[in-house]
């Protein structure tokens, strides 16, 4: 009855071209692991930071996960958005990131990258916004076509994730 | 001059030029820079200067001449005197400068004449400074002439020619030529330049460089030291191969416009073989992965050339079938065959033949031996048949040899010959001859007998039909006459075609049997006592030397000489090697035993040896053989040597002894029996995988799909029976070895006999499943049961599903064994309860079928809500005060200049308090109870006088002083002159099991003005919006009168003590649910008091016109009313309605405009509650006027009062209310109302307000009545549907949950805004300045005050009804009824036992079926006034008693109400010793099971 707590916060991005942004995220865990409470899925409030070039969202993650294998070790993925003068959100970035298995405390750096659509797309993107999106999320942490998109890098998300692992080692986990 | 001119300006430009190069800023003409020039003409042109003043350069010259002419001095005698030299200098120099001088001053002229001035100055400040030097200089002439010797040197300007300077550059510098290098200087000495790509090794694209320059390069790196490194082994320099791809590696991706995402699509791909899709090995990357294969090719033998003479060719058949023999006799068929006969004779024999199972096994050996000894006798001949052919091939080369009179081969056969023993010989050939005649015996006996049995039942049939032949005939005979026609039709249905007769089969003739094995075995076989004849071919034998021979055969030989052979290799039809060529020898054999060692990189495909002859210098190629791929476990060393079959159809003819190829050539001397031979032989090669330096095989991974490539030695055995795949398959490996009867002695099979044993034993189990998540089971920490069974993880996971009994769990255990299973006991219960009825609860079962739909629908609508619950919107998340506006700024500061009115206080809004930051006891339940109107007073028991005598007197002494205040209005009225308070009453407030009063007050209309404070806590400590929604507690309010009875027992007493016994007796009650208090925030007002229809010792008469003020308002109702003020302290947000859109049939403009409506209704007035789509109960939004539709009361309620309409809307109306009322806002925590119809609400038998009041308005209609549905607000219910009658020119309003009706101008009407009227086909909305029903007009027809939903712009579509075309009612039974009043009595009676713990309860038997009669009458009269008969008849009856008790009325839905109700009137607490009860119970059925139910509750004193 091993069981994984997730505590932590999204914290903020860097990197990216425009300011204001938010961020959806998720955490996908295999067949093998029950969310025992928590929500695995969110999103953000969107920071428009009047200084310096990070979004601060400090958004709170709680999980609780208990598994019977180690197969399918929870991720999170991330969809960071920007969202214009407007009120128009537009995709600025894909990333994922393992959960990492060593108990305490973990500072993560979540890169992310974005479609880059045919000069069409980003002409258009240029001067009325939008983009292209993958058409299902979970191309994000499966990647199994992936190298058949054309990608460019956008900015950073950092994560501060506290990891709490019990009962790993009865099953001769060592942590 | 001219032309000096010119020359001069050219000139001066020029040195401008180089001036302007020294410093081109200074050039700019500019005013600010014309400082710059000028300093710049003085400092740095020392040429100018000296053009300024020519003396002096000219004495700096000679100064330079001096030193000059005293070095010349030094090296020649001869010196010049000063004046000669000077002379001589002034006069080649002089003029120059004055030339110079004069240009300059032109051109400048030009540029810059306002610098004349500046400049001239300068000059001569210059002049000035150089004075002293002219002087000077004078006198230094003689200082010159000593010192120039000790200082100066003067030298001639140092020049060095140009093919000088190039002779010295040419020492030093190197310059590479641009010449080529010749290859030999790259390369080390004797070493041939060597190119890899010849050798098929892949070499890249070397980078473009200009020849030129790679020349030059070259020619540099020679000269340098170890300068040939840099070359490689092909004489290049060494280079890596170009990086540069010709294409971009990342191709754009064109894709259409709507598909975005090309990483989602598929491609569509056919099911293709495709060719090359592993054309490299896998692995190849990493570079251990190197593989080798080894082609070993030994040689080559022909078996036939066309440059054969006819010997060779005799001999070469000679070869091949002695080769045959040999293998023959290496595998000994004969002799296996013969064994394997011989054992299985023995093993049949020793075979008991008794069982089912032997006896089949008998038959299968049979059946084998026979089919063994066919192949034995094959082979057997085969064998004879080679050897005769040998002998006579021999023979016949003997022949030949004698003919043409030389060999030309080696070749020769000896037959030994093996003498055999002959008795035993002939002993075993007669044993076996006869064992197999009797073999054959045997079989022809069992066939005999197969076919006699086959006879018998043949024959049986035949006669069996014969008979039945004879029998027809017979019968026929006897019927003809009768029945001809039918008979005729059965005898030819009947008899059918005639069977032949059988004819018994031949018996077996043994004795031809043996002549036959006899027959066979002399074909076949060595005569017994016949030697073993063995041939033995040697190449002993001499060969004619070749100038015996004739010419012909000469020039074959000659021929043969001249042939040489040599063998490429091919590997994927690339030549990567070949053969060194060798000569044909006379034998035909060619030996070349080379090995080629292959690094592959290319998976294998195809190696090929093709085998070329040469003649001379042109070659031909022979033959192409196919050597297979090898197994990658073949490897080198292990692998034997094959022997490759080739052949050629190339036609070649010679004119000498050389028989050729494809042409017929006899042996015959007369040129007949011509034979044809192609050019034939065999290679003898050998592919193989290297093993490398540590003994690790060169080969590619085996799990390449090999492509159908298995080498020729594989026996497509199992394999090629149940195919690759089979092989994993054990069971179907099993099926195939059994079925295909694998000899277990055979060694062939040893590998798989010994798998399927291990197979058999160990049972190796195939899941017959697919798993999604691989090696997930194997890895699996503990089973998903055990996970199952923690209650923790249960627990943790029902909180988070927020199941309503986890909901408020706080804290989890961190322990599973601090989990107690108890937990989950009441979770699990509700969950089992699910499907069984609670008989005991509900009466009957359809009401218990009822509340279960309900529980099914509510948690469904609860589910729905407690998703849309986490729909958060900004307000919810944020709180933000509201900016004010201008309007409301301006507003304020005005009303900071009003006078303060402190006599006029007005209530301060409160601050609201969100849910989230409360806890218990934090909120109280304020409940100020200001007056009381029309209170019940007591009656006095006139009959009796002496028994309210002594009650009148016992109230006397003590409260003497605060009565005679009173009296002097009231006494009056009393008939005794004694001064009895009317009545006592006080207030008691209720809720959530804590229990206030106010203190007591006197009169019937008492003012107690005092607040009562509650304590409120929510459900499991929840103070959510939701939570606080769904409490379903309820605030009584009762009014009791309060009766003191002297209790003191000893008269003498009295003075000093004070023994009073308090009796409350219950007066009526107001109950408000908690929910509506919640969501109105606070209620105020007068409420009318329920009060029971009859109240013992109580009359309702009022008091007569005492209260003037108050007399003219009271009078248009009846009953009593108390004022109240409710609220929750602090005050809390009432939760929101669900935002939630629900899905609609209704049109997108209806809603569209119903959305428009409402918003501008609220806009205006957002007091008024409008409503013009509501949810019904499936949950979908539906326009409310479909719920208006005339509908049929019951027919009995409409016979009752046939000639009063009045009378007859009055039952109705009390026939509405008898269904319960459910509040679905709490019901559906908030959720928003659900409408259902009137034909599921009549189902459900529970409903609020809405539901009563459409089927109010529904009822009315039909009536024939002009009916509306009224929403508004009122109280205590809060928003409300009511009903609005037009009946004899005034407005009668509704309450259907109470079946009340008020006039229009009826004051204490509980409904206080009328937000809009609800026709069938309109929705009217009110916007008239008040809402008060007193205040307002009803006239819908009037725009300015009605604003009507359909108006002309946006005519009513026709929308038709919800509601059924009419009801249907089932008759209530009454014995239903009957058992359901005994049931509640008993019910009843044993609580109101169970509430008196302390006491005994004794129950009056007269009195109670006094009040069964009564009760009945009671309901016939509808709850009226039928008190005073009945008063009488009970104090008749029951003179003796004290008697107070009430009948309380409530519709019927479940007992639980029932007994609050009884249990909140508290008549269980009168504590006096002689107390009796009374408790009667009636229950009325109405049409579709409405149930009134009276219970009449009475407590007796004696008043002894």
């Amino acid at each position: 009855m091993a069981e994984l707590h997730i505590i932590g916060q999204i914290i903020g991005a860097t990197g990216f071209p425009q300011k204001s942004l938010f961020c959806k995220w998720g955490v996908h865990a295999g067949g093998a692991w029950r969310l025992l409470s928590g929500l695995k899925e969110g999103q953000t409030q969107v920071d428009i930071p009047q200084t310096g070039d990070m979004a601060y969202w400090s958004h709170p993650i709680d999980l609780h996960y208990t598994t019977k294998g180690l197969q399918g070790w929870p991720k999170l993925h991330l969809q960071v958005w920007h969202q214009d003068s407007f009120g128009r959100c537009q995709l600025y970035g894909y990333g994922y990131i393992h959960v990492p298995s060593s108990p305490g405390q973990h500072r993560l750096q979540c890169v992310t990258w974005r479609p880059l659509g045919s000069w069409q797309d980003q002409l258009a993107e240029m001067f009325v916004g939008g983009g292209p999106q993958l058409r299902s999320s979970d191309l994000i942490y499966s990647g199994a076509d992936r190298y058949r998109l054309h990608t460019v890098g956008m900015g950073t998300v950092e994560l501060e994730l506290c990891v709490i692992l019990r009962h790993f080692d009865r099953y001769g986990v060592e942590s | 001059m001219t032309e000096k001119l010119r020359a001069a300006k050219s000139k001066a430009a020029s040195l401008l030029e180089q001036e302007s190069i020294i410093e081109p800023a200074s050039r700019l003409q500019s005013l600010r820079d014309r400082d710059t020039l000028t300093r710049f003409d003085r400092d740095t042109d020392p040429d100018l200067q000296a053009d300024e003043d020519s003396s002096f350069a000219a004495r700096l010259k000679f100064r330079d001449a001096a030193r000059r002419a005293a070095k010349d001095k030094r090296a020649e005698a001869g010196l010049p005197t000063a004046e000669e030299a000077y002379n001589f200098f002034t006069f080649n120099f002089d003029p120059e400068p004055q030339q110079q001088r004069r240009k300059k001053r032109q051109s400048r002229r030009r540029e810059a004449e306002l610098e004349r001035e500046h400049e001239g100055e300068e000059e001569s400040e210059a002049r000035d400074e150089d004075a002293p030097l002219v002087r000077d200089e004078e006198e230094d002439l003689f200082i010159i002439d000593q010192s120039a010797q000790d200082f100066l040197e003067v030298r001639r300007a140092e020049y060095i020619g140009y093919s000088r300077r190039l002779q010295r550059e040419r020492e030093t510098l190197f310059v590479p030529s641009m010449r080529p290098v010749p290859a030999s200087s790259k390369l080390p000495e004797n070493v041939r330049p060597r190119y890899l790509e010849e050798e098929g090794l892949y070499v890249g694209e070397r980078p473009h460089v200009c020849l030129t320059n790679q020349n030059i390069l070259e020619n540099r790196i020679l000269k340098q030291a170890e300068g040939r490194k840099w070359f490689g082994d092909d004489g290049c320099i060494i280079a890596l191969p170009d990086p540069i791809k010709e294409s971009s590696s990342r191709p754009p991706l064109f894709h259409l416009e709507d598909e975005l995402d090309p990483a989602l699509q598929a491609v569509y791909r056919k099911a293709l073989k495709t060719k090359h899709v592993n054309l490299y090995i896998a692995g190849m990357g990493d570079p251990q992965a190197d593989y080798q294969l080894d082609v070993d090719v030994s040689g080559l033998i022909f078996s036939h050339h066309p440059l054969f003479s006819r010997e060779h060719v005799l001999a070469a058949r000679l070869a091949q079938m002695y080769d045959q023999h040999l293998t023959r006799q290496h595998k000994n068929l004969t002799r296996l065959l013969t064994d394997k006969v011989t054992q299985k004779c023995a093993s049949k024999t020793k075979l008991p033949a008794l069982s089912q199972v032997t006896q089949q096994r008998i038959a299968e050996y049979k059946h084998e031996v026979r089919h063994t000894r066919q192949l034995r006798d094959v082979e057997q001949e085969k064998d004879r048949a080679l050897l005769k052919s040998i002998i006579r091939v021999w023979k016949e080369l003997k022949a030949l040899r004698d003919f043409q009179r030389f060999t030309n081969t080696p070749f020769k056969l000896f037959i030994r010959r093996e003498k055999v023993d002959g008795e035993q010989d002939e002993q075993e050939f007669e044993n076996d001859i006869m064992a197999e005649v009797s073999e054959l015996e045997a079989e022809a006996e069992e066939d005999y007998q197969r076919k006699m049995s086959e006879y018998r039942r043949q024959h049986e049939e035949w006669k069996s039909w014969k008979r039945k032949q004879k029998a027809l005939k017979k019968k026929q005979k006897k019927k003809r006459q009768q029945e001809e026609e039918e008979e005729d039709e059965e005898r030819e249905e009947e008899l059918g075609e005639e069977p032949e007769k059988p004819e018994p089969p031949e018996k077996p003739d043994t004795g031809d049997l043996e002549e036959q094995v006899r027959e066979k075995a002399a074909r076949i076989r060595r005569k017994p006592g016949e030697p073993v004849l063995i041939p033995e071919l040697t190449v002993s034998g001499p060969i004619t030397p070749n100038e015996q021979c004739p010419r012909a055969e000469f020039a074959r030989r000659e021929d043969v000489a001249k042939r040489a052979l040599f063998i490429k290799v091919l590997y994927n039809d690339k030549e990567v090697s070949r053969t060194d060529s060798r000569t044909l020898n006379m034998d035909f054999r060619v030996h070349f035993g080379q090995i080629f060692n292959l690094k592959i990189v290319n998976w294998p495909e195809s190696i090929k040896l093709q085998v070329f002859e040469s003649v001379g210098s042109s070659t031909s190629q022979l033959t192409e053989v196919c050597v297979p791929v090898p197994e990658s476990s073949v490897l080198t060393g292990s692998a034997p040597f094959e022997e490759m079959e080739f052949s050629s159809n190339q036609r070649v003819t010679f004119n000498h002894e050389g028989v050729g190829s494809g042409v017929p050539f006899s042996f015959e001397a007369d040129g007949t029996n011509t034979q044809t031979l192609l050019t034939s032989g065999k290679l003898s090669c050998c592919v193989s995988w290297a093993v490398g330096e540590d003994d690790v095989p060169l080969a590619p991974p085996s799990s390449q799909p090999g492509g159908g490539m298995y080498s020729g030695h594989r026996q497509m055995d199992a394999i090629a029976c149940i195919g690759a795949s089979g092989l994993n398959d054990m069971k179907k490996l099993g099926k195939w070895a059994a079925e295909s009867r694998l000899d277990p002695n055979d060694p062939n099979n040893a590998s798989i006999m010994q798998l399927l044993s291990v197979v058999s034993s160990g049972d190796v189990a195939v899941p017959e499943y697919f798993r999604l998540e691989q090696l997930q089971e194997e890895f699996n920490f503990l089973s998903d049961e055990e996970l199952q069974r923690s209650r923790r993880f249960r627990l943790l996971r029902l909180r988070s599903q927020e199941v309503p009994e986890f909901r408020h769990f706080k804290c989890v255990p961190s322990m599973e064994r601090e989990v107690s299973e108890k937990v989950f006991q009441d979770y699990e219960k509700r969950l089992k309860e699910g499907e069984i009825i609670d008989t005991k609860e509900h009466i009957d079962a359809h009401r218990a079928l009822v509340a279960k739909y309900l529980q099914r629908v509510r948690e469904s609508v609860i589910n729905r809500f407690l998703i849309a619950k986490h729909h958060f919107i900004l307000s919810d998340v944020v709180s933000e005060d509201e900016v004010p506006s201008i309007g409301v700024l301006g507003w304020n500061l005005f009303k900071l200049a009003e006078p303060k009115r402190p006599l006029k206080p007005c209530r301060k809004e409160r601050k609201k308090v969100t849910a989230q930051n409360l806890s218990d006891g934090d909120i109280k339940l304020l409940v100020n109870i200001v007056r009381g109107y029309d209170i019940p007073i007591r009656r006095p028991y006139a009959s009796k006088p002496p028994a309210s005598a002594k009650s009148g007197r016992s109230f006397t002494e003590p409260f003497t002083a605060p009565v005679s205040s009173q009296t002097p209005q009231q006494g009056s009225e009393w008939p005794f002159g004694q001064v009895t308070p009317l009545v006592r009453p006080f207030v008691e407030v209720s809720f959530q099991r804590s229990v206030l009063q106010t203190s007591t007050a006197e009169g019937p209309n008492p003012c107690w003005n005092e607040e009562i404070v509650l304590p409120f806590s929510a459900p499991n400590g929840d103070y959510s919006s939701t939570s606080l929604q769904s409490v379903r507690d309820e605030v009584f309010i009762n009014i009791f009168d309060e009766l003191l009875y002297d209790v003191v027992e000893d008269e003498r007493e009295r003075g000093n003590t004070i023994h009073t016994r308090i009796e409350r007796h219950w007066l009526g009650s107001i109950k408000i649910p908690f929910s509506t208090i919640y969501l109105q925030s606070r209620i105020d007002g007068t409420f009318k008091v329920s009060t029971p229809p009859v109240l013992l010792g109580y009359s309702k008469e009022r008091s007569l016109g005492s209260e003037g003020g108050y007399d003219a308002v009271r009078s248009l109702s009846e009953g009593t009313f108390l004022s109240l003020f409710i609220t929750i302290e602090p005050q809390l947000v009432p939760g929101d309605t669900v935002r939630e859109k629900f899905d609609s049939q209704e049109g997108e403009r209806l809603l569209i405009a119903s959305e428009v409506f409402e918003k501008e209704a609220s806009g205006r007035f957002p007091k008024r509650p409008c409503l013009t789509t509501v949810i019904d109960i499936n949950g979908k939004t539906v326009f409310v006027t479909r719920f208006i539709r005339p509908l049929n009361p019951p027919q009995e309620l409409l016979d009752a009062f046939p000639n009063s309409p009045q009378e007859t809307a009055e039952v109705v109306a009390r026939y509405v209310s008898l269904v319960p009322s459910l509040p679905d806002s709490v019901s559906f925590a908030g959720v928003c109302d659900l409408w259902s119809t009137c034909d599921q609400f009549l189902t459900l038998l529970a409903g609020d307000e809405e539901e009563h009041a459409v089927l109010l308005c529904n009822y009315f209609l039909s009536m024939g009545k002009r009916a509306w549905l009224i929403i508004g607000i009122a109280i205590p219910e809060g928003p409300t549907a009511y009903v609005l009658t037009y009946e004899q020119n005034r407005y009668l309003i509704w309450n259907p949950s109470t079946g009340q009706h008020y006039g229009q101008y009826d004051t204490f009407c509980p409904l206080q805004t009328i937000g809009c009227l609800i026709s069938s086909d309109n929705v009217w909305f009110n916007i008239q300045p008040y809402a008060a029903p007193v205040r307002m007009s009803f006239d819908v027809s009037k725009p300015n005050l009605w604003k009507a939903f359909f108006s002309r712009a946006f005519p009513d579509p026709g929308l038709s009804s919800v509601q059924p075309e009419g009801l249907v009612y089932r008759h209530t039974d009454r014995a239903v009824a009957v058992e359901l009043q005994d049931r509640i009595e008993k019910v009843l009676r044993e609580k109101i036992m169970e509430w008196r713990p302390r006491h005994p309860t004794r129950w009056n038997r007269y009195c109670i079926s006094t009040l069964r009669q009564f009760l009945p009458k009671l309901e016939l009269s509808g709850g009226r006034e039928v008190a005073e008969e009945h008063r009488l008849e009970l104090q008749s009856l029951l003179g003796e008693y004290r008697i107070s008790g009430f009948p309380l009325h409530l519709p019927f839905s479940e007992i639980r109400p029932i007994i609050e109700a009884v249990h909140s009137t508290g008549v269980h607490k009168v504590e006096a010793p002689n107390v009796e009860f009374a408790l009667a119970v009636y229950v009325h059925p109405y049409p579709g099971n409405v149930l009134s139910v009276w219970v009449y509750i009475a407590s007796l004193v004696s008043a002894h």
